[in-house]
């Protein structure tokens, strides 16, 4: 197995090799037999005694990351699905792209898709599988982003990936809780912990993390934004990712942990209830779009809600339909996409507005188109398949009965309501999908060229995936024991058996079915009388939050940084300054770490109190004189106190240095100075005046605690005792600060002249090094 | 005594820090400079202070200040040194490419 | 075999100085410092061997036995860090000279860099928290010295601020080291932590350890303490960003690590819940001044703060996946920064400009470049299955564990706007129609000898990801070995 999953991944690397023929020959030609036979790999396992697979590899086995691939039914159906789908895409693409474009990155980007949407269904390890989902997002931006010369192309690709990483981390976050809680990795093990895991008292948050993870992906309401934009991508690419494959990895996610969490009431209300909000929204919205592709991906995200609410009611009729649906939807919406995409290259326009009667010309899409657009739709008809996993659906919703009273209960009321309706919706719009663009008036004027039907290479794979359409609806039991059933027990965590038929008799679903027919026709004969109604809401709406959001982000960001960042010197040394008082004056406070003592204080004597005083006052003079050499002189008289009491602590060795330095400092000083303006008194705000004093005295005061109450509180006696008894039988020294130094801090000293050394270094380096003078 | 220098020290600082908020560099080297006296006080304060002779082994002598912090205090200030010549340089340079030796003109933008 | 510890601090140290005698001859200069540079390389996997097999080597400089000599210590913490530090030291001193000007590079740029790497590897392996400052202040001085390298008039500007800013954090260093010495008596790391143990960290010793956490913290660049970063890490050349980047704000971090796991841990209700807190702000913070602004490098520069937020997220969790989480960002985000620093110089010398306004379709010219940045955005963000994922998903781990919800949201949100940050130079940079360039100033030669060592990188940082299995036994020792001080006291002073 880990073979096929790989296979794409080693074929991307080889592109850049294959591609160089490809003025001879399409690169895709080259490509086109790697998923068609992961398809037939994969299809050898379906049967009606399908059991689950597994393969172990081990990866990062001490964090309990490994490729573990587990093949069940549920993930049979997506990979069979993601290479089927995926030859198709291919094939057409070889029509679709011109050997002018950068077919060696586009081949590259679609087979990192495969891989990773493979990895991604085929994963029991949650951390494999978020790296398989990341990259299933990596891959989408990059093919959106395809055309990147478009500005809307890059503007799609930005937003698809700031929304599916965003809930790609989310979804990481649920999964880390996952692991910390359940102790495994593996979420068949989860599964067995399930009681565990749903009693966590942090379990809302989890579903939260998880949910958000898979309604991003699948673009439900209210991120659904992201795929509209989405169609930016090249055809084949909103044909394969954007309706067949990834945007269902969010509804596989649901899928999965249903066995984990489908029990819980918070699953069944929310998943149902975004999953129809976002089935009526987006079908809602489906109906007033000009643009085919727009048509198509509203519709999407319309069929995602509905697979999605179907997996939140989690009944069993319910979750058959879902899984049912998941491969009906891709055969028909694939088609379609690539019928959009034929007449994108043939007319030159997507436009719904300047298409129509293309019947003439292209018969055959046409009638390619008919097939898809009905089973879209739902139309009781027993060649699509439409109709009968809608049909599963309007019984599910009526057969709900799990909960009786409150919200749920009314809930459960409320669903076949809402699911007709939107039903109607999505008749409407796949009505105005076909007759807007085959039938009505040829409006030649609006077009740049003359149309005409498509290579038949073109036409290869939406004519199989219709003849799939036509087959699975003649022949639905052919697909349900062998395969269908199967992904509906993964999901399900029981025993699955649906008898499919057409004619169920005249019951409930199909009096739905026949309203939906009915009012969905009227509706879509007058819709342009209604074009009002569905420009009521706001053509813009969710996307003016997004970008909103991202716009405010960067300007507020902008804002908040320069109020800070000042560039000012005095704005810096004073956050740091109060943040470190306020901060160490709490934690001396918490922690109590006031001490006074003051038994062990030297005496007090007058010499020292008045070369204090005198520092104090030249300190503090510092701060008035309005002259260099007061400045110097004031300096000096600190410099030179502190070589006194130096002298005074019985440190003669420091009063010489310090005598030196300060020598040459004020030496140094003094050459300086005279190169600088003189001192003024600038101008300034008397509330910086008292805010400056204040942090100065603050911070002084503070520095002032915690030394008394450092020595206040000697706890041990220092190490310095050793150096006084071995300064001369083992350093040979009679000094002993001055063995110290040579010696055993020997060190110190090196790098201490290291630092003078480097110094000098800078400071030639300052006057000599002058680079392009007075320019910037 | 070790009070009144931890005070005395204290004043530094805040002399230091003063200077430092100020705009004009030469008042904002003057405070790196008593910053570093300051902190220098502190770790002599720290060692505690006159408990005996000075640290040069004479034979008799029992009691001797505690060495350790002269020595700390001897390899800062040289380093201290150092910074601050470089300090200077590097204002005297700066403030004439710049042509100003007022800090709140040194702000800078953010495309230079 | 305990002379070993001290070869990654005297390699360079005398490397710089011999580098001074022969800076006006620019070709041997070159080849003497990526010689010397590869050798200390060599050494350093050597050491880090020998670390990894025996266990952690000490060294009593001048045979003063601790704690009353310097002792260096090269424990797997340690010893790791100097590796990573002279696997970025290599791929820079390979880019310099097609990064830097002449005369740059003749007024000592390889001395300073030389000694910078000494002083780095010293803070890494000293045991004595003098001689830390001590280091400290080489690193200082160095980087005070390739910051004015060049003498542009903004360089200049933003130095003055620079030096002013550690200047400041330096003084306050000393004298929270003085204040320690009053209670414990003591300057060895050791001794202090046997010391502090003894006495449970009792009144003051708790405000002066975040004292010292608030020096390591300005050169770490935590919220509130980095505004003297973003703009003076742009002024000066690329390569040199890349060394400051990648280095100055990492021995912060390391000084935090080695303090609040070996000396000030036993009032973590304290101490490490502050960290949490300022952790949270440091990402939210950092990564808004990301989004903040056009000019590629200082987009660079600020993503340098939300990566010392997480690694301040692991230190304030204070639990074992917390921990090791804290150890692998360190380690990889030496590596990515510097990768990243090193794009952005090439970036920048084809573009001729640093404003993100200018610059479009450059794909077209440089794919290379180009997918190079876009892999560099995700080790960032921490996509698996780079290395900068298993640094996060460790930390979000360990802060699951202990039912830390709020800084998992942030530390999420955070990584999405780290992409974001970088995506957006990939998207407005390099995608768009094909422009063409000014090539006249191009040399191609150059170009390639700018991307190769920011390749070399990327490449590291993807086997730290895909190969981490090779790595986590070690980054188990490390954080086993944090866990408990008693192996690294014992070490130290073998009583």
């Amino acid at each position: 197995m880990i073979y096929a999953v790989f296979a794409p991944l080693v074929v991307t690397l080889l592109i850049p090799l294959i591609s160089k023929w490809k003025e001879k020959i399409h690169t895709g030609w080259f490509l086109l037999p790697i998923p068609f036979l992961i398809f037939l790999y994969f299809i050898q396992f379906a049967g009606e005694n399908f059991t689950p697979k597994s393969e172990v590899y081990p990866w990062i086995p001490s964090l309990d990351i490994s490729i573990d691939f587990y093949l069940d039914g549920l993930s049979l159906l997506f990979v069979l699905l993601i290479s089927g789908i995926g030859t198709l895409v291919v094939l057409y693409s070889i029509y679709y792209l011109h050997k002018s474009e950068q077919l060696k990155q586009f081949y590259i980007y679609l087979f990192l898709f495969m891989f990773s949407m493979l990895g991604v269904v085929l994963s029991d390890n949650v951390f494999v599988l978020y790296t398989f989902w990341e990259f299933t997002s990596l891959s989408s931006f990059l093919l959106i982003g395809f055309w990147h010369h478009r500005e809307g192309s890059r503007y799609g690709a930005l937003k698809s990936m700031l929304i599916t990483v965003f809930g790609g981390l989310s979804l990481l976050a649920g999964f880390i809780m996952l692991t910390v809680i359940s102790g495994t990795t593996s979420i068949q093990s989860m599964i067995e912990q399930t009681d565990v895991i749903v009693d966590h008292p942090y379990f809302p948050l989890l579903f939260v993390f998880l949910v958000l993870g898979a309604f991003t992906k699948s673009a439900q309401f209210p991120f659904h934004i992201w795929l509209p934009d989405a169609m930016e991508a090249p055809t084949p690419v909103s044909a394969y990712l954007h309706s067949a494959t990834m945007v269902k990895a969010g509804i596989f996610l649901i899928a999965r942990f249903s066995p984990l969490l489908g029990q819980e009431p918070i699953f069944f209300a929310v998943i149902s209830v975004v999953g129809l909000i976002t089935l009526f929204w987006a079908s809602f919205m489906a109906v007033r779009q000009t643009d085919l592709k727009g048509i198509l991906a509203f519709s999407t995200v319309s069929q995602l809600g509905m697979i999605m609410a179907m997996l939140g009611f989690g009944t069993e009729a319910a979750i058959f339909a879902a899984v049912f649906h998941i491969l009906n939807h891709a055969t028909f919406k694939g088609s379609l996409f690539m019928i959009a995409g034929i007449v994108d290259h043939e007319t030159g326009t997507r436009d719904i507005r300047k298409l129509g009667g293309l019947m003439t010309f292209m018969p055959m899409s046409a009638t390619l188109a008919v097939f898809g657009v009905f089973s879209m739709a739902g139309a009781p008809l027993p060649f699509l398949n439409g109709f009968y996993s809608k049909e599963e659906f309007l019984g599910a919703t009526v057969e709900l009965n799990q909960y009786t009273g409150g919200f749920l209960g009314f809930l459960q009321e409320a669903i076949p309501y809402i699911a007709v309706i939107g039903s109607i919706f999505t008749f409407v719009y796949s009505m105005y999908f076909f007759f807007g663009t085959f039938r009505g008036p040829f409006k030649e004027k609006e077009l740049d060229k003359k149309p005409h039907e498509a290579p038949v290479g073109m036409l290869i794979s939406p004519t199989i995936l219709v003849l799939g359409v036509i087959l699975i609806g003649l022949f639905p039991n052919a697909v349900n024991e062998p395969f269908l059933a199967h992904s509906a027990e993964a999901v399900f965590g029981g025993d699955i058996h649906a008898h499919l038929k057409f004619w169920h008799g005249f019951e409930t679903p199909f009096i739905m079915s026949l309203i939906i027919v009915g009012i969905g026709t009227i509706l879509a004969v007058t819709r342009k009388k209604w074009a009002g109604v569905y420009n009521i809401f706001p053509r813009k709406g969710f996307n003016e939050v997004y970008n909103f959001v991202v716009d405010s982000i960067e300007n507020g960001s902008k804002k908040i940084t320069e109020t800070y960042m000042t560039g000012s010197l005095r704005h810096y040394v004073a956050f740091i300054l109060t943040a470190i008082f306020l901060i160490c004056f709490s934690i001396m406070i918490i922690s109590n770490g006031f001490a006074f003592d003051f038994s062990q204080t030297a005496d007090i004597t007058i010499p020292e109190i008045l070369v204090g005083l005198v520092m104090a006052i030249a300190a503090i003079a510092t701060i008035f004189t309005t002259s260099r050499l007061g400045a110097i002189i004031t300096v000096g008289v600190v410099g030179y106190g502190l070589s006194i009491l130096f002298v005074l602590y019985r440190a003669p060795d420091l009063a010489l240095t310090q005598l030196i330095v300060e020598t040459v400092s004020v030496a140094l000083f003094l050459l300086c100075f005279k190169h600088l303006p003189e001192l003024r008194k600038l101008p300034s705000h008397p509330g910086v005046k008292s805010t400056n004093s204040l942090i100065a005295i603050c911070f002084g005061g503070l520095m002032t605690l915690i030394g008394i109450s450092a020595h206040s509180t000697k706890l041990f006696s220092p190490i310095s005792d050793y150096f006084l008894e071995q300064s001369v039988p083992l350093g040979g020294g009679h000094n002993v600060v001055n063995v110290i130094l040579v010696d055993m801090r020997g060190l110190d000293t090196l790098f201490e002249i290291t630092v003078l050394g480097i110094a000098a270094l800078a400071i030639y380096g300052l006057i000599k090094l002058r680079h392009n003078k007075g320019a910037k | 005594m070790e009070i009144l220098m931890s005070i005395l020290a204290g004043i530094l600082f805040a002399t230091a820090i003063y200077n430092l908020l100020q705009k004009q560099l030469l008042r904002i080297i003057i405070g790196t400079v008593l910053l570093s006296h300051g902190a220098h006080l502190f770790i002599l304060t720290m060692g505690q202070l006159k408990t005996g002779k000075p640290p040069i082994i004479v034979e008799g002598v029992e009691q001797y200040t505690d060495p350790l912090p002269q020595a700390l205090i001897l390899t800062s200030i040289v380093i201290s040194f150092g910074v601050t010549s470089l300090l200077l340089v590097l204002s005297y340079r700066a403030s004439k490419l710049n042509e100003s030796d007022n800090m709140e003109e040194l702000r800078g933008s953010e495309h230079e | 075999m305990s002379n070993l510890a001290v070869l990654p601090i005297i390699i360079p140290l005398l490397a710089g100085i011999v580098a001074v005698f022969f800076a006006k001859k620019t070709m041997a200069v070159r080849i003497f410092a990526q010689v010397l540079t590869l050798l200390n390389l060599a050494v350093s996997i050597g050491i880090a061997f020998y670390v990894i097999q025996y266990g952690t080597v000490t060294l009593e400089t001048g045979g003063w036995a601790a704690p009353y000599g310097i002792i260096l210590v090269a424990d797997p913490l340690a010893i790791f860090l100097v590796l990573t530090t002279n696997i970025i030291a290599t791929a820079s001193v390979f880019y310099a000279p097609n990064s830097l000007t002449h005369k740059q590079e003749q007024f000592y740029f390889y001395t300073f860099y030389f000694l910078l790497i000494s002083g780095v590897s010293g803070a890494f392996l000293t045991g004595d928290l003098f001689n830390l400052f001590v280091f400290f202040e080489v690193l200082l001085m160095a980087s005070y010295g390739l910051i004015v390298l060049g003498g542009e008039k903004i360089q200049l500007r933003e130095s003055l601020k620079y030096v002013l800013l550690n200047l400041f954090s330096s003084m306050l260093f000393v004298t929270a080291i003085a204040f320690l010495y009053s209670v414990t008596g003591t300057v060895n790391m050791a001794q202090l932590a046997e010391r502090i143990q003894e006495v449970e960290q009792t009144g003051i010793l708790t405000t002066i350890g975040i004292l010292l956490f608030f020096v390591f913290a300005t050169k770490g660049a935590i919220f509130p303490l980095y505004f003297w970063m973003p703009k003076s890490y742009i002024v000066p050349n690329s390569v040199v960003s890349a060394l400051f980047g990648a280095l100055l704000t990492k021995v912060g971090i390391y000084s935090i690590v080695r303090t609040f796991t070996l000396i000030f841990i036993h009032n973590p209700e304290v101490t490490h819940e502050l960290f949490l807190w300022l952790a949270a702000l440091t990402m939210i913070f950092g990564v808004i001044g990301a989004l903040s602004t056009n000019n590629v490098k200082l987009i660079i520069v600020y993503n340098i703060i939300p990566a010392v937020g997480f690694m301040l997220m692991g230190i304030g969790l204070f639990n074992h996946d917390g921990l090791a989480g804290s150890v692998y960002y360190l380690l990889q985000d030496i590596i990515i920064k510097a990768c990243l620093f090193l794009m952005v110089g090439a970036l920048i010398y084809v573009t001729g400009t640093s404003n993100l306004k200018k610059m479009k379709g450059l794909i077209h010219h440089f794919p290379l470049l180009g997918w190079m940045f876009f892999i560099g955005g995700l080790v960032l963000a921490g996509i698996p299955p780079f290395s900068g994922f298993i640094g996060k998903l460790l930390l979000l781990q360990g802060a699951i564990q202990e039912g830390r919800y709020v800084i998992v949201i942030i530390g999420l949100l955070t990584s999405l706007l780290i992409l974001l940050s970088i995506m957006r130079i990939f998207t407005r940079g390099f995608w768009g129609e094909r422009t063409e360039l000014d090539t006249g100033n191009i040399q191609p030669k150059r170009v390639r000898g700018l991307i190769i060592p920011a390749f070399g990188l990327l490449s590291v940082c993807v086997v730290l990801g895909i190969g981490a299995e090779w790595f986590i036994p070690h980054i188990e020792t490390i954080t086993n070995q944090l866990l408990d001080p008693e192996i690294y006291i014992d070490s130290v002073l073998k009583e």
